[in-house]
């Protein structure tokens, strides 16, 4: 398998005189190109009052720029095939484009003038914040997406981590055309914006081109001030929906460490060996052993802040408390039990072998490489993770289940009758 | 028979397994796909879940192979493993460093060959496939679309939801799967696909010795086979669904089988003409111009015995009369009205573009062999490209008129309760 995309000699980093960082893997096996533009700047990075705004600023930067209307746009990227999209995560943005080797001069020139020069007209605002309005409420059709904001929300409190990325009916409604670009001026800058390149096409090209779209763009005189996270102070809960559902969703969460604390690469394995496959332990001990469920898994999301470790379980509403017990046990155990070296060595190669097999398509290696980038952890973290995953013991795993697994955050979602008494037994 | 044109090789083995296997120098990783015609259409009525079910049982083991041993052995080397069922087909594939595979394509084969089916794990399986049955029900799409199989397909089985239902799987036993199981999982009804960092010829004899042995064909209830339906004409029917927070349209169209591939690849045509993209006609008037509706698509869905073409809108539910008017009335000027050559143009780069997309990894291009192996030949997806770039305007607006016609077809739409 790839160990690492840094041992393959084709990786080329350069930084422009105005800051802007460009990354380059030539992989001429297939006639596709992928890029990715990264932004520094995410969900986290939007005042409270103004929940929603990077995700509703990213949606409005494909509907208008100084010189094209929105349907100009679609037409210019449909017309070739190509695929342009955005996305706002928790951490950065960013737009991500794909196209037949041909075409890339033309879609990447685009898509750079959509970073720079968005024009958020009034009536695309109009527009999106009607269909966005609609798809915050229609995350009431799904129970998982209820259960998890409702854990998010006990969990981070007032944090930007615990907002939906998509924001809430009543910020939504009151977003603006200024403040869409008081946004833009501050945060969208070209020494906070990473650009990856991959597929057929050489460096010189590929660099030439970003330098051509991109080369002449300034950043402002002043840096916006640095992103300064709050203090979760929050308790541990229990909290539930009551819905008429078929099957009840459990979850429990517990904060997690940040990317760069030392306990990081711990939590991913533990992430593994609980919740990640077929062969893992929640799966293996609560569908396959004793049929509670279809879906039973684990997740602990990279942040740059304060992250979280949840797992969770859709079942029938009269196995609430019993799923409940299931997962406890299961994340407490770590705390108390030492795990085996075949435990630890079979969570290794499966942590590490599923990485290596989530770099097989220019996309996804456009998007590892400048996400590394982007969070300031550099490309050479491609190789570090899989060094520090490979280092990880089993004390370390005690160690850090003990440093983190204290009282979980419950969230329950299902008929009241199901779930209610479960919620009051745990107080 | 090895095929020269095609970039894939197409080897039929003595005991009549189909091997597909192309190599992918650049890549460390191989895929496995097994692919076997033992999808939900090979099921007696009484029977209906029964291949889905099958396919969660294959991983419970074989006398050789205790429960759970295949999915650590894989997950341990750093690969993955998963499967899926439909009408027409149930797959199992594997995902794995490419030095790996001979250790790992025997179990995989044994696991397929001679599946166990204990019953205590029978038992147990069952209460995970009703889990997953009642997660399907949480859920309004999954609702709605089986409402609109039920009425576009009638009596044929692709109206059936391929995991049955929990009335039905409480009936059945191990001893009827163990049936279904030998009678379809047989070397003529299985296709073999093998992409990526390995050669030809130490993958031919690594498959020839995995798979052999196949159990003798017991008799088993044939399945219930009733003819593709004519839609009479416009049926429709709505569904009140509780925690709904938008409605749906959704209309849909039958369209020709496998046996006419020509004919569907133009439906895929005109489905991105009318709906994919923001520059595509319905896209643009009814959610970018006229904001009708909160999103519009149109869906083309290539099966054996008939394809399926879809219209599906997110809408308040008091547009729903207006759009449904609207749509029927696009599609009388798709037919009567000549189709720009830019419009043409577009759809052609969209949809070889998307093919080009869709092949880049092993486990892609593994998935579309695989899929056309089973339902019609390998090869066949060789055609699509050139297929889509001969049609003209001239052949599009009959396919439009003949199967798209506003006078039949299916309408099913969700409303809140």
């Amino acid at each position: 398998m790839t160990a690492s995309l840094l041992q393959t000699p084709q990786l080329h980093r350069t930084v422009l005189p105005n800051g802007l960082t460009v990354l380059v893997l030539e992989n001429p096996v297939a006639d596709i190109v992928s890029a990715r533009l990264f932004i520094r700047a995410g969900s986290s990075a939007e005042a409270h009052h103004q929940a929603g705004l990077v995700s509703f600023l990213m949606g409005l930067l494909t509907k208008g720029t100084e010189t094209m209307a929105s349907m100009a746009i679609a037409e210019t990227v449909e017309s070739v095939g190509a695929s342009l999209g955005t996305d706002a995560a928790a951490d950065y943005s960013v737009i991500s484009l794909k196209t037949v080797s041909a075409d890339f001069p033309e879609i990447f020139a685009l898509a750079a003038t959509l970073l720079r020069q968005p024009s958020f007209p009034e009536d695309e605002i109009d527009l999106e914040r009607r269909l966005t309005l609609q798809q915050i409420r229609s995350m009431q059709e799904q129970p998982f997406t209820l259960a998890f904001n409702q854990l998010r929300q006990d969990i981070y409190g007032h944090h930007p981590y615990g907002r939906p990325g998509i924001g809430n009916e009543a910020t939504v409604a009151n977003l603006t055309q200024a403040d869409l670009i008081a946004f833009h001026r501050q945060h969208i800058r070209p020494d906070h914006v990473v650009v990856t390149i991959v597929g057929r096409i050489s460096p010189e090209a590929a660099q030439a081109q970003v330098e051509n779209a991109l080369g002449d763009w300034s950043a402002p005189p002043t840096a916006p001030p640095p992103l300064r996270l709050p203090a979760v102070t929050t308790a541990a809960t229990c909290s539930r929906v009551a819905q008429e559902t078929n099957q009840a969703i459990v979850m429990v969460g517990y904060p997690a460490a940040p990317v760069k604390h030392p306990a990081y690469a711990a939590l991913k394995l533990i992430n593994t060996y609980l919740g990640n496959g077929l062969s893992s332990r929640l799966f293996v001990e609560l569908r396959e052993k004793r049929g509670l469920a279809y879906d039973v898994s684990a997740f602990y999301p990279t942040r740059l802040g304060l992250s979280k470790f949840v797992a969770y379980i859709g079942t029938a509403p009269e196995n609430t408390a019993t799923a409940l017990e299931g997962l406890r046990t299961e994340v407490d155990r770590l705390r108390t039990t030492v795990l085996s070296d075949d435990e630890i060595q079979a969570s290794k190669n499966k942590l590490l072998g599923q990485y290596a097999l989530g770099k097989q398509t220019n996309a996804q290696i456009a998007q590892l490489l400048g996400w590394y980038e982007i969070l300031e952890l550099g490309v050479e973290y491609d190789q570090q993770f899989q060094d520090m995953v490979a280092a990880v013991t089993a004390l370390d795993i005690e160690a850090v289940a003990q440093e983190f697994f204290h009282t979980p955050y419950i969230s329950l979602l299902g008929p009241e009758e199901a779930i209610g008494p479960v919620a009051v037994a745990q107080g | 028979m090895i095929s020269v044109d095609f970039p894939a090789s197409v080897i039929r083995l003595d005991n009549g397994l189909t091997l597909i296997h192309q190599e992918i120098a650049a890549t460390p990783v191989v895929v496995a796909d097994v692919w076997v015609r033992a999808g939900a259409i090979a099921e007696p009525a009484e029977w209906a879940g029964m291949a889905h079910f099958l396919e969660h049982m294959i991983f419970k083991g074989t006398d050789q192979l205790p429960p759970g041993v295949f999915d650590y052995a894989i997950e341990t080397q750093g690969g993955m493993t998963n499967a899926a069922t439909s009408h027409d087909y149930a797959h199992f594939y594997i995902t794995i460093a490419a030095d790996m595979l001979p250790h790992t394509l025997p179990y995989l084969a044994d696991l397929l060959l001679h599946a166990a089916i204990p019953a205590d794990e029978f038992d147990r399986e069952r209460q995970v496939v009703l889990e997953e049955i009642r997660q399907a029900q949480d859920d309004p799409d999954w609702l709605g679309y089986q409402a609109m199989s039920e009425l576009v397909y009638q009596d044929h089985p692709y109206g059936r939801p391929v995991l049955g239902t929990a009335e039905i799987l409480q009936q059945r036993s191990p001893e009827e799967m163990r049936c279904f199981h030998q009678a379809h999982y047989q070397p003529d009804k299985m296709t073999v696909v093998i992409t990526g960092g390995i050669p030809l010829e130490p993958t031919i004899a690594m498959v020839k010795h995995a798979f052999r042995g196949f159990a003798s064909p017991p008799p088993c209830p044939p399945a219930a086979i009733a003819p593709v339906p004519n839609l009479p004409g416009v049926r429709r029917e709505t569904l009140h669904l509780p925690r709904l927070e938008q409605s749906r349209l959704c209309m849909a169209w039958l369209g020709p089988g496998v046996d006419q591939l020509e004919t569907a690849h133009g439906l895929d045509l005109l489905a991105a003409i009318l709906a994919e993209g923001r520059s595509s006609r319905l896209v643009r008037e009814l959610r970018e111009d006229r904001q009708l509706v909160q999103d519009i698509g149109a869906g083309f869905s290539l099966q054996r015995d008939c394809s399926l073409f879809t219209i599906q809108a997110w809408l308040d539910g008091d547009a729903i009369d207006r759009v449904e008017a609207i749509v029927c009335d696009r599609l009388s000027e798709l037919a009567a009205q000549p189709i720009s050559d830019g419009e043409i143009a577009r759809a052609k780069r969209l949809l070889c573009n998307d093919y080009a997309f869709s092949t880049e990894a092993p486990g892609q291009l593994a998935g579309l062999y695989g899929y056309y192996g089973t339902v019609a030949t390998a090869e066949h997806c060789l055609a699509y490209v050139p297929t889509l770039q001969r049609y003209t305007d001239e052949q599009l607006r009959p396919l439009a008129s003949q199967y798209l016609t506003p006078l039949r077809y299916v309408s099913t739409i969700l409303r809140p309760a």
